[in-house]
Order: C-alpha cells, then structure tokens, then sequence
C-alpha cells in the first residue's frame, strides 16, 4: 500500500489530537489531585492530633492508639498514593504533550520546509521612533515605581534600631539625676517593654552598663509547663522572703544562705536506699543533672538537661509525684548547638534558686528561666553562651528582687543581677577574675548584707543591692570551684593546688590564716561552731579550727567528695561519690555517727527538710527518712 | 549494521547502570530516633556528591555541543543539525541534568565567587559559564542555537510564531537587563540565586516544581506557540552576556553562503525578528542628529535619576533577603517569637542571636542593597539611554543581514536563501520563489 503525503499529515493530524485530548485529560485530573490534596492535605491531617490529646488524657487506652494507628497509616497511604498520581501523571501528560509537539511538528515539515512567520506591518523610520517613545515612557514608568514604592515602603528595622538608641538616650539623664540605681531598677513600672530593651545602670568603678537586653516574656495564655499530675494551686505570699521563711524552706544551694547551714532539726541518720530501708519515696528524674534540689513549701525543684531539652522538675516532696516540668525552650539567643561540656558537668549542674513566688533555673546554655511556682513561664533570657571548657557550674541565689549569677567564663568575669519579676539586667559588675565554678552566698556581717564570692585570684565582697565591690583579697589560683563558707565575721575560701584560708572581714578585711594540707576541688568548706569543715576530691574529710586555721582532726575515706558538708541539727552531712553519707558530730573531736549508702553514685549536697533528707543520686531522687 | 546498533545500545544501558550505581552510595544523615518498640529501622539513603568525571563529562557534553552547532551553522549551514543537536541538549542538560548545572544559572556561583571569598567555584560552574561567552564572542550565539535546553523546548513549541512590531522588542528587551541586575544584585548580597529559584522550565525537567512556577513554564511554552522563545528574547539574564559577546563575533553566521542577490525570501523566516533589513535614513538628517545628541547628553541623567530611584527600592528588594524578612517579621510582630508553628522563627529562635544582632546584621545587609539599588538603577539607566543612542543611529545597511546581537544561531533563515541551494531538492524554496 502507497500512503502518500497528505496520508501521513492526516495520521499525524490524528495522533496529534488524540495527544493533545490525552493531555488535556491528565492535566485535568492533576489540577483535581493538586486541588484535593491542598483542601484535604493527609500530612496535615486534624484528626491525628486531637486524638493524640485525647490519648494524653488516658495514655493507657489501648483501642485509642490502635485508631491512631489507623489514622496515620491511612494518612500516609493517601499521602504516598497522591505523590505516585502526581508522578505519574506528570510522565504522562509529558508524554502526550511530547507526541503532540512532534507530531504538530511533522505536520508543519511535512507541508513544508520553509514556514514564514506571521509578520507586522514595517516602516523604518517611524518604527525606530515609536520604540524611542515606548522605551522613554517605560523607563520613565520604571523610574516612576522605584521611587513611589521607594517613597511608600517602611524601615521598620530603621525605627527599631533609632528607638533602641533613644532607649539608651532617654536612660542616660535619668541615671545622672538618680543616683540610686535601686529605684530606677527595682520599679518594675519604669521597665520598658521586652522590645524596648531594659534598663541599665552603672554601679561604681568596676561595673559596667548593663546590656541592653530584655528577656522573653511569655504571652499571658502560655502555658509552658506541662502538669504531670493535676497540680496543686500555690499561694503565692507577697513581697520579699523574709530569713524565717528562707531558713524554714531550703531555697538554695547549700541552704538558706548557701553557706552550708541548714536550721532544719530532727535530721535522720539511718537510712540504706539499697536495701529500701528509710526510703520514703525515689524518683528517676527523666533528665540528668548535676544540681542539688531545692525546696519551698511542698514542693521540691531540681533540672535536669540533654542535647535536646533543658527542663525543670517540680515534684510533691512529700510523695514524690511529678507535679509539672517545664522546658527551658523558645529563648531568643539560645544555642541551637549545645556547648562543649564535660560528662561530669553537664548541662544542668547549677542548682536552682527560688524566693518562694518563683523558681529560677540556669543551664550550661547560659538560658535563665523563671517559672512561678504552678510552673508557668514568667519570662526566660538568653545570657549569652558562656565560654566555659567544663559548663557552666555556679548555681543561683536570689537578694530580695534580684536573681544574682556569677558568670565567670574564659572570656570574662561578671556578675549580674536580674529582675525576679521581669528579668531584665538590674545591673551587672565585672569582675577581675578567670573563669570559676564557685556559686555566690548571702552572708549578713552584722551591718550588712554580703554577697562573697570565690574566683582566681580574688575572693570578693559585694553589695547584693547595686554589685559595688565592697571588698577583694586576692589569695586563690587555678581552676576554682568550691564556693565560699561564712561564719562569726570569717569567710573562708579554698582551692585543690591553692591554699585554705581565714579571711576576716568588716573594716579592712584581711587574711587570718592559712594552711594548704587539705585542699578541695569542688566541695566547699563548711563553717558552723567555731569549726571549719573541708573535704576534697581524693577522700580526705578534715575538721578546723575556724578561728585559727589549727587542723582538729582528718579522716581518709575510700571514696572522694564532690558535693558540700552541710550543718544540720547539731551533724556535719557529706556524701562521697560512691553514695556514702558520712554523718558526724559538729564538735572539735571526730565523732562518727553513721554512714548511711544511698547505693549509687551522688554529687549533689544533702537537703534537709521536715525531718527528712533529700538526696539526688546519679540516677534517682530521693527521700530518706523515718516512714 | 542492525548487530551493530544493538551492541550499541547494550554498551550505553551497562555503562548508565554503572554510572548510577556510584550515584546510590548509602549515607546516614541523621541519627535515628530511639524506639523501644523493636521496630527494625530501614536503611535510609542520600545520594552521594557527583562525581568528578561525570562533572568533566558535562564540559566535555557542552564543549562538543557547542562545537556540533558552531559546525553545523557555519559550515554545514544546516537547520536540521541545529535543531537535532538541540534536541539532544534538551534531554542531556535538561532531562537528565535536570537543568543543573547550566550557564545561565552559573553567572551566579561567578558573582558569588567574585563578593563571597568563603565560596570556591566549581569548575564545572566556571566552564559552563565561559565557554558559551567565548564561542560566541568568535561564532556568536550558537549555545542558545542549540546547546540550552531552556531554549530547546521553547523551540519545540514554537509552531505558530508571529512577528512583534519593534517597539514591543525594544521595551521587552530592557527585561533581561534588569533580570540580570537583579540576579548580581541578590547573589552579591548573598541573597537569594534568583534565576534557578524562577527558572521557569527547570520544574519539567525535573517533573516538580511549585505549582506557581509550573504555571509560569506552561505559560511561557503556551506563549512561546506564537511569540518564538519568550525566555530567550524577554527574561534571559544569560543572553545579556552573550548578545555583548556575538556583537563582536567576527565568524557570526550570515544568511548567504556568499553575496545576497536580495531576493527577501528570508525577510519573513525569523521567529525571532533579528534579521536587519537593508537600512536607509529617513528623516531630516539635521533633526536626526540633534535627537541623537539630546540622548548622547541625557544620558547621564538617565544613569543619575535610575540610580536615586535603584537606590529608593533598597527597601522593598531587600526583603527577600531571608535575615531582613526575618528582622522585618520579628520587629513588626514579635508575638511570631512565639509561634510554635513559625519554623523560621523557632530556628532563628535557636540559632543563638538575640534581635538585636539579627537587626544589625539585617540593617548591614540593607546598607549593601542601598549601594547595588544605586549600581543597579543607574546600570538600567545606562541600558535605556544606549538603546535610546541605538534607535536614533542610522548604520546604512544594504544586504539582510541577522542582528549579531540578537541572533539565536538557530539557523532557519538560511533555509530561505537561494544562493547555492539546489532548486531541484527544494521544491518548496522553488515554489516559494515561484509564488513570490
């Protein structure tokens, strides 16, 4: 059979039809898919996550999870089904509108090889001048919408960052009429918004002005914490904890003064967590940690953190229950890299701090949160990632209104006292100092309120109110991590490869002694009765003479110590690492009265509370006492 | 012969076997979730880098594609080469590259190289963006002849064109310029790579794409029916580059092999609309100077005004710089801070900056795009007094002649040229002489 020209143009005539119908069709049914798959979106499927709430109602319900199951396998199936139309689709229609073109195109040669154009109308001259007037007006118009859009658009990062200056601005005669930084700082009202920044002040010749940072504060419905259990609801008393209340609760580490002494009596003294014995309650806290818990009320606080969360703990102390925990997250400036920390450290060694209307919480992270007591987010700030080759250690203590922080780092030494109520900088003293562990405490000399501090090379006193440096005796070297201890007008700082010394304070402080038989590494000396207690990473808990630096006694345990002596009724508490309580008289002599085990690993420093003690293991939290 | 094509095809499906199974090296990205289920993870895997030879591979494919052209435009003079050749490119860098790397696109990681010292160039990146400028600075534009695929599948669907009166040209052709402004103006200020982000036809290649950008590539071929390669003539930033080159090619193509008996068969044969017709000046010759001379001296006006106005625009275009858009949505609703469902923001939130130093560094940024706004308004001003100069200057011109510039090397109008041809295996050149 002959088939001629005209023959061929028809079939391609008809295939490219056929083509051209084909695709019109799969093109069609690819609209409908895109059009479905954007109103009922299976990824975005509603159903899954109410059901997962409800589930989180009664975790235990079993057909529930099987629905959810379902649920989610269906999703997925109409979402993988919806891809393969799509990819399908989209070879075929490629397919149909590829022998469609070839064949338009066959028929196109096929008639011929020489296809002229469809053309206008030319006249030389008037052509080149129409083009000059079109492309004089089009770049006239061009010109035109650059410079109304221009006109019209907003810097808004412009007024921001003039608003910020004027922040600054508008601060600085205030501070030169108003001297008393207290009052200018301390009036939540004179705080501006969280995108004005915060208020600053200067606070004598080693200070410097604040950063002008503010935290983040959680909108009014948000609910940051997630109630473990149905959290009881706490009164909050109004204004500043009195010491009563302090010494009745345990607010911080190492007590209500963070100088060790606890004013709790009838502490026990036998217990075996391993065989079961006096222990009331244990918990495992989700997340590990290094920091000691604290108590207020009924409720007892401790963090914990890893790579991927930085989380509060709030339990019932008397039971045990996880009454809520709340994630130090969503902080502007946090790391989304955690810092480099060793596994002795962690992310979550400092203790945490409360003054009975709040709890704060500092991570390795340098975020520092605020939660009222029911756990709600009252505002949470980002210090800046302290450059820190062990993590950041110094635990927190609250001064009426202020949270204080040491934040000594490799780069630089500050401390820096934030707003209870809003977070934002009361002021901020640098220190001349290297990096350091060492936690502040509160100590009342008598005429004032100190807070002391130990760093390399200086032991320092300051005014808790501004962060005036009252006083500094350089005497410690190394790496120093155990904090101060404070008792009768001595205040005694020590470090492993330093020196223990007696410092006195009030007037000119000076050096009363020194000795450096027994130096620890991370625990802090102990000052109670006219006794010095210190006890040091290689096992050797030793007993001074406060007064005059005469050793009294020492003893070599197996075991060394990372966590503090604590006072308690009339007994010195220290625990080794291995777990090991070891409980004396607080008396000249050695007089052992026992070593109960808690049967794990323990850094953390024993909390005393009703009659009980509170002890975080490596791995559990307990409760120890008489049932 | 017939064993021979099989072996052929053997040989070529074992060697893309080969070749793809280097590309399917398994690699672990990231740690697996911790189940306590059992559940038995499958093993997840991410193609491998390149590899290198295959890169040379794509040089060596463009260096003899735009060999294959050059040869089939200036020696063989044949439309069919160029066209076959172009379909090849079409399924090479387009399909099978999936439309990377490409030139066009490459004038990019160039500018990048160029402000971004922390940014080493390909090669592969350098090659593809010299190696058409060189060919055509000698043969003019024979990559867009047949070795761009974006330009391969406008041809394709070019079944229908028509002529666009010339002041249409001449206002569309500011576009690419702009286009390419634009384009250095977002990589120098480490921005945005804003050709591939639009590139209208790379979603075809790749068979996805945004649904707004497939629109936009179905409207370009559905366009391109009757207006031949809409992208090629109106948007392509590339052929800026490559129209400066061809304007000095001293080995361009010409329509006929040797003198033009002007027989105007070609007059209507470019889709395009770049053949120069023979050129006489109309007009007063007094009136045409002094217009010529009004342009020569407002032309420092054009650059001045364009560039305060480029510079006005500093804050619009820079918002589509990803740390502007973010100050910008952060300073304007801090509440976002908040918004758990605000990826951007949760990650800026994690990323360790406070607003203030994502302000700065946003404002910094803002200051770069004040200074390319001025670069970039006055380089368009500079475009649209020259080409006011040019439409004002008379080149007397006898023959038909393809506009060096603007000439896509595909090689049509030549089909058209008598001169040389043998009328007895072109009966349609014969009838079309007949009918004329």
């Amino acid at each position: 059979m002959n088939t001629t020209t005209n023959d061929k143009i028809k079939v391609a005539r008809w295939i490219a039809w056929i083509a051209a119908g084909f695709s019109l069709m799969v093109a069609f049914l690819l609209i409908a898919n895109f059009v479905q798959i954007h109103l009922n979106d299976p990824i975005d499927n509603k159903t899954i996550p109410a059901l997962i709430k409800r589930l989180s109602q009664d975790s235990g319900d079993e057909s529930l999870k099987a629905e959810i199951r379902a649920f989610d396998l269906m999703a997925r199936k109409a979402y993988f089904t919806s891809q393969w139309q799509l990819r399908t689709g989209s070879y075929l229609l490629l397919l149909g509108v590829i022998i469609s073109i070839l064949s338009v195109r066959y028929i196109l040669s096929a008639k011929s090889k020489l296809n002229d154009i469809d053309p206008v109308e030319k006249i030389n001259g008037l052509d080149q001048l129409v083009a000059q007037k079109w492309v004089i007006y089009v770049g006239s118009g061009l010109i035109v919408i650059a410079l109304a859009s221009g006109f019209l658009s907003y810097n808004s990062l412009k007024e921001y960052m003039v608003n910020e200056n004027l922040v600054v601005q508008e601060e600085k005669p205030a501070e030169a009429s108003t001297p008393n930084i207290q009052t200018q700082a301390e009036t939540p009202a004179d705080l501006p918004n969280s995108n004005g920044g915060a208020p600053s002040a200067t606070t004598g010749d080693n200070a410097t002005v604040a950063e002008n940072t503010a935290p983040t504060q959680a909108p009014a419905n948000s609910a940051v914490a997630v109630p473990a259990a149905s959290a009881p609801a706490v009164a909050v008393p109004a204004g500043f904890p009195t010491m009563a209340e302090l010494k009745t609760n345990y607010p911080f580490f190492r007590g209500a003064q963070g100088n060790g002494v606890a004013a709790q009596k009838n502490t026990p003294t036998d217990w075996n967590a391993a065989a079961d014995k006096n222990v009331i309650w244990k918990v495992k806290v989700p997340k590990a940690g290094f920091s000691s818990p604290i108590i207020w009320g009924t409720q007892l606080f401790v963090t914990g953190a890893d790579a991927q969360a930085r989380v509060v703990y709030c339990y019932d102390k008397n039971t045990g229950k996880l009454l809520w925990e709340a994630s130090a997250d969503n902080i502007e400036g946090s790391p989304a890299k955690m810092p480099k920390v060793t596994g002795d450290t962690g992310l979550a060694a400092p203790t945490m701090a409360t003054d009975g209307r709040a709890v704060f919480a500092i991570f390795a992270t340098g975020d520092v949160i605020a939660l009222d007591m029911s756990g709600k987010r009252l505002w949470a700030r980002n210090l800046g990632v302290p450059d820190n080759h062990y993590g950041h250690g110094s635990s927190l203590i609250v001064y009426k209104d202020k949270l204080l922080i040491q934040y000594d780092t490799n780069k630089s030494g500050k401390l820096i006292a934030l707003s209870t109520q809003t977070g934002a900088t009361a002021w901020e003293t640098v220190r001349s100092s290297k990096i350091s562990w060492s936690s502040p405490i509160l100590v009342n000399t008598g005429s004032r309120t100190e807070l002391i501090l130990t760093t390399n090379p200086n032991v320092n006193g300051y005014d808790p109110q501004t962060g005036k440096e009252l006083w500094n005796i350089a005497c410690l070297s190394g790496e120093v991590g155990p904090s101060a201890g404070y008792a009768d007008g001595m205040v005694f700082a020590a470090n492993e490869y330093a020196k223990l010394v007696g410092i006195k304070i009030g007037g000119t402080p000076e050096i009363a002694w020194e000795a450096d038989e027994f130096l620890p590494e991370v625990s802090s000396p102990l000052a109670v009765n006219g006794l010095l207690y210190v006890a040091t990473t290689y096992g050797v808990f030793a007993c001074y003479d406060a007064k005059t630096g005469t050793k009294n006694w020492s003893q070599e345990y197996g075991d060394g110590f990372y966590s503090s002596p604590i006072y308690a009724d009339g007994k010195v508490y220290i625990t080794d690492i291995a777990g090991k309580t070891h409980i004396v008289k607080a008396t000249k002599d050695y007089q052992l009265i026992g070593i109960p085990e808690l049967g794990e690993k323990a850094v953390c420093s024993p909390v005393f509370q009703d009659g009980r003690v509170y002890l975080r293991g490596i791995n559990q939290l307990y409760c120890l006492g008489t049932k | 012969m017939r064993q021979l094509k099989q072996t052929i095809l053997l040989i070529s499906i074992l060697l893309f076997t080969v070749v793809q199974s280097f590309a399917a090296d398994a690699k672990q990205r990231f740690p697996k979730p911790e189940f306590d289920t059992g559940y038995a993870h499958p093993q997840t895997t991410a193609p491998s880098a390149r590899l290198l030879f295959l890169e040379y591979m794509d040089i060596l494919v463009l260096l003899v594609v735009l060999s294959l052209v050059t040869w089939f435009v200036l020696k063989k003079r044949s439309r069919n080469g160029v066209f076959w050749t172009s379909v090849f490119s079409l399924l090479y860098f387009g399909f099978y590259r999936e439309g990377c790397i490409c030139s066009i696109g490459s004038i990019q990681n160039v500018v990048l190289g160029i402000f971004d010292p922390t940014y080493a160039i390909p090669l592969t990146a350098l090659l593809f963006f010299l190696l058409p400028l060189l060919f055509a600075l000698f043969f003019g534009r024979v990559f867009c002849g047949g070795a761009c695929p974006l330009g391969a599948i406008q041809d394709m669907v070019a079944i229908k064109p028509i002529e666009l009166p010339k002041w249409i040209q001449k206002v569309l052709g500011l576009i690419p310029y702009l286009y390419l402004g634009l384009a250095l103006l977002y990589v120098a200020t480490k921005s945005e790579f804003i050709i591939c982000r639009y590139d209208p036809f790379v979603g075809f290649f790749r068979l996805d794409a945004p649904f707004n950008m497939l629109v936009l590539g179905v409207l370009f071929l559905v366009v391109g029916v009757f207006v031949a390669r809409p992208y090629c003539r109106f948007f392509c930033p590339y052929g800026v580059l490559l129209g400066w080159m061809s304007k000095f090619s001293s080995k361009h193509m010409t329509i006929t092999p040797s003198a033009c008996i002007q027989c105007k068969l070609c007059a209507n044969s470019c889709p395009f609309g770049v053949i120069d017709e023979p050129v006489v000046e109309t007009g007063k010759r007094r009136s045409n100077v002094n217009r010529l001379m009004t342009y020569f001296v407002i032309l420092p006006l054009w650059i001045g005004i364009g560039g305060f106005a480029g510079s006005m625009m500093h804050v619009p275009l820079s918002r589509f710089n990803e740390t502007v858009y973010m100050a910008e949505q952060i300073v304007e609703n801090p509440e976002v801070k908040n918004d758990p469902d605000n990826i951007d923001v949760r990650t800026f939130m994690s990323s360790g900056k406070s607003t203030e130093q994502l302000v700065i560094e946003a404002d910094a940024i803002r200051h770069q795009f004040y200074i390319g706004g001025w670069i970039l308004g006055g380089f368009m001003g500079l475009v649209i007094g020259t080409s006011l100069i040019g439409l004002s200057t008379f080149r007397k011109r006898e023959d038909w002649e393809p506009n060096k510039t603007n000439c896509l090397s595909c090689a049509r109008c030549m089909d058209y040229c008598p001169v040389g041809a043998t009328l007895g295996e072109r009966p349609d050149l014969k009838s079309k002489i007949v009918n004329r």
